[in-house]
């Protein structure tokens, strides 16, 4: 929790009824920096995954991004500060083509109503659009229903849709999940070429995956943190070593 | 405001919870319809009518109210049931509105099908002669049949709870009223349970119409004006909350037996100003969960 | 994606394929066009009256369900409040129909507004029961109202001839009548057109497509469903107050539960989302409800069943089942 870091939360907790999914969590996510959060099941990382992208507010506690308090601001609103994310099971807008999908996206951020104005005179935002798609790979399937593509496609609009934001910071819930090594492999990469322009924090599973790409890890267990810093701190911690490495490597 | 003596508001109040308790069984099969199909029943209000219908042919056909009061839920039971198997349960993936599409299409159906059986008039439907005439309370006289009313509505309640409470049955109902993934993972025969849960639903409401029968009559239009308040009820107490639909259903009931006391011009009107209340306080509903069905 | 749409058809091959394409990309002249000729199609006039007036009402209608993907079962309100606000401010006051038309448009507007802000607090399956509580409560309301009629409805909604900018009708004479709805039905397809082709238009898709995606992309998803929802009441009111004017009367009945059903039924048997299905829809209904009528007095049985089917296996309706076979094809 240092003055640099672009996101970062002050003793956040999260109580669902009366289930205490996250307790007093204060945790400084660095710019730049690819920051990998990990738990076994329970651990409350999806919880913490949707405190940081506005999906709810924390219970108690506060939010800060680039030093203002975003606590309470509304789920739309983390758009148009600069943070996206991509869900864990692919959400996309199934009956638009991919191309749609991300042109779309890039309207949320230009225009707020627009109802008098043609659609094409936005028309710089479907070559914005192509160019997104391009970065992911997806540029010869831009004229596909999103819900034609394969899941590997789709998980790749998923992100090209986040892009869309131009966001400062990405949020990724998963994004490997039901990918095939292959495609694990080829998604690492498209990660790793993220992280050059804006900062990402992965939710992960993957262990492997996790401490190889990952600059910080952020551990949480039973919905409190248990351990923060590089791959190396972690494999060296105890606490973490009993909790989560000890139950056996993927 | 004078004549309003402790005896009268009490009267109404009772009055209130005869017409609550109706309103009530409505809401309960609503809820449960909802709670484990995400359905919502359009054509609730036609079952309703369909078992007002049915207890009338069969009161005529038996010569008894009570024979009636058993056929006729456990007959529409039959049929929606049939309608779950074949015109509903072909929607459920194609997303939340068709399936009430559907049943608006049916509830179109059935009460031009009861038109034309039994012509569009309203017809009589006799209070059954044991439940005639006035029970004294102790401060007032009040009609026992409608004390018959809130004595079954309670009795089912009571048993729909142990049910739902008590049984296995009960608990992959409450289960999948909680996450209806859940349930299909764990390999239960989940179609089994919609058909039943369906079935139980609208047998509900058409006890409701055969109780409701001899307090109004029966007509092919009684199911639309008693649909809205059904779906007022569970605004009010919560989508998917037993006890969010009783609660409401009794609150409706009284308030609007009391406003006609005070405020006659209003009483129609009342259950849409709780309504807008609770949609500006609490939009979930008194007992709804915040969040839930996204 | 070379240069994106920028391709050159300068004069487009004018063969049968191309056809859809081109009405696709005119569809506001296309619509005006067949409009402009279809009383002649019909057997008498005032069935194609009543074609383009319950037509505009499903356009409403589909604006907010087709378009946005929001189930409202109390749109009957503001056809009703449209045609109230009309009827009571010419019929009883005087008032020119070039000023209470608009009137009653703006009223529907605050109507839905109000309402809207009502429901969409809600969760989305809570929508369908509310608005139909809603509209419920405002058939209540008008229904007590002095200047009504209550039960009887209001009578004496008498425009009998309009002139503007030297052109004069007779409203007396069905044809005259018809080309006086007639402008105003082409005038809100042209702003239907522009609404659907701005930004506003894509972001109503995405909330239908996604809504959980659309704000996370940034869309203020509760103010867009609000404005979708002001703006189909906008339409639905002027169907209203063309059909007071029609009918130089309002029943009752245009505010009850059976008359949003309706519009729930136009939209649905003609074409969800698509520009032209509801008219489809309006065509289709009262084409059965004239012919079924006529041998039997249980057409509604007919029109349920119809619809029944489709629900299950043409839920993209005629128009919207056809401009999928044509895309198929091409």
């Amino acid at each position: 929790m240092t003055a640099e870091a672009l996101i970062e939360t002050r003793g956040v907790t999260r109580r669902f009824g009366g289930f205490t999914a996250l307790k007093d969590v204060s945790v400084g996510i660095r710019p730049g920096v690819l920051t990998s959060i990990i738990g076994p099941n329970g651990a409350g990382k999806s919880t913490f995954f949707n405190l940081l992208s506005g999906a709810f507010a924390p219970s108690e506690g506060r939010v800060f991004f680039q030093g203002r308090d975003i606590t309470g601001l509304r789920a739309h609103e983390f758009a148009h500060v600069g943070i996206a994310k991509s869900f864990q099971i692919t959400n996309l807008f199934p009956n638009f083509t991919a191309l749609e999908n991300v042109r779309i996206a890039l309207q949320a951020h230009v225009s707020r109503y627009g109802l008098w104005r043609c659609r094409s005179a936005l028309a710089g935002l479907a070559d914005e659009a192509a160019t997104l798609l391009e970065s992911v790979g997806l540029a010869d399937h831009a004229r596909r229903l999103a819900r034609e593509l394969a899941h590997g496609q789709q998980r790749a609009l998923e992100i090209a849709v986040a892009l869309a934001a131009r966001p400062k910071l990405l949020l990724m819930d998963e994004p490997t999940a039901g990918m095939s090594p292959e495609e694990t492999k080829v998604m690492m990469v498209l990660i790793r070429k993220l992280v050059e322009q804006r900062t990402v924090v992965l939710v992960e599973h993957k262990m492997k995956m996790v401490m190889g790409i990952s600059e910080r890890i952020v551990v949480l267990h039973h919905g409190e943190l248990l351990a923060e810093g590089t791959p190396d701190d972690i494999r060296n911690d105890e606490m973490v070593k009993r909790v989560y490495l000890g139950q056996g490597q993927h | 405001m004078d004549g309003i003596t402790p005896q009268l508001l009490a009267l109404q109040v009772f009055t209130g919870l005869a017409l609550g308790a109706i309103y009530v069984l409505l809401a309960v099969g609503l809820s449960l319809i909802f709670g484990m199909l995400t359905v919502v029943n359009f054509a609730h209000g036609a079952f309703f009518m369909l078992g007002a219908y049915v207890g009338l042919f069969a009161a005529e056909q038996t010569g008894s109210f009570w024979a009636a009061l058993v056929i006729a839920p456990l007959a529409v039971a039959a049929v929606g049931m049939l309608c779950e198997r074949w015109l509903i349960r072909p929607l459920y993936g194609r997303g939340i509105d068709y399936p009430l599409l559907l049943t608006f299409g049916l509830a179109y159906m059935m009460v031009e099908g009861i038109r034309i059986v039994f012509g569009k008039a309203g017809l009589p439907f006799e209070t059954p002669e044991l439940l005639q005439g006035a029970t004294n309370l102790g401060f007032a006289d009040f009609p026992t049949y409608r004390l018959f009313v809130i004595g079954v509505v309670a009795l089912l309640l009571v048993v729909l709870w142990l049910l739902i409470e008590r049984t296995s049955f009960g608990l992959i109902v409450r289960a999948g009223a909680r996450d209806p993934v859940i349930v299909r993972v764990l390999g239960i025969d989940v179609s089994r349970v919609w058909l039943i849960v369906f079935g139980v639903g609208t047998g509900i409401a058409a006890l409701a119409g055969v109780l409701a029968a001899p307090l109004q009559g029966v007509s092919p239009e009684m199911g639309s004006s008693v649909l809205i308040v059904a779906f007022v009820i569970t605004v009010v107490g919560g989508m998917g909350s037993l006890v969010g639909a009783v609660v409401a259903g009794l609150l409706v009931g009284v308030v609007e037996s009391l406003a006609v006391l005070f405020v006659p011009e209003a009483a129609k009107v009342s259950m849409f100003v709780i309504m807008a209340a609770v949609l500006l306080v609490r939009p979930q509903g008194l007992f709804g969960r915040a969040g839930l069905m996204a | 994606m070379k240069s994106a749409t920028a391709s050159l058809r300068l004069s487009p091959p004018l063969t049968w394929a191309a056809l859809p394409g081109l009405i696709a990309r005119h569809r506001v002249l296309a619509t005006i066009a067949f409009f402009a000729v279809f009383p002649w199609l019909m057997p008498y006039q005032s069935l194609a009256i009543n074609i383009l007036i319950y037509g505009l009402y499903a356009v409403g209608f589909n604006l907010l369900f087709g378009y946005t993907g929001l189930l409202s079962f109390g749109h009957a309100a503001f056809l009703g409040v449209g045609a109230y606000t009309a009827g009571i401010l010419i019929g009883q006051h005087g008032a020119a129909w070039w000023w209470a038309i608009p009137v009653a448009i703006a009223v529907g507007c605050l109507v839905a507004l109000a309402m809207g802000l009502l429901a969409i607090r809600t969760r989305g399956i809570y929508f369908a029961m509310v608005t139909l509580a809603l509209s419920q409560c405002v058939y209540f309301l008008v229904y007590q109202l002095p200047a009504s009629g209550g039960e009887n409805g209001l009578r004496g909604v008498n425009v009998s001839e309009v002139s503007l900018f030297g052109l004069h009708l007779n409203l007396l004479d069905p044809m005259h009548k018809y080309y006086f709805v007639f402008g105003f039905v082409a005038l809100a397809m042209a702003v239907l057109s522009r609404i659907l082709a701005s930004p506003f238009g894509g972001a109503i898709e995405a909330v239908r497509e996604n809504e959980a995606r659309a704000r996370a992309c940034g869309f203020d998803i509760e103010r867009t469903k609000l404005l979708s929802f002001v703006l189909s009441a906008g339409f639905c009111a002027l169907a209203g107050a063309l059909n007071a004017i029609h009918l130089s009367s309002v029943p009752i009945e245009t505010l009850d539960y059976a008359t949003s059903g309706l519009v729930v039924m136009l939209c649905l048997l003609g074409g969800m989302g698509t520009y032209f299905g509801p008219f489809v829809g309006a065509a289709l209904f009262l084409l059965i409800q004239d012919l079924a009528s006529a041998w039997t007095e249980h057409w509604q049985l007919y029109v349920g069943a119809v619809f029944v089917l489709f629900v299950l296996f043409f839920p993209k309706g005629v128009w919207g089942t056809l401009l999928e076979r044509i895309r198929h094809d091409r």
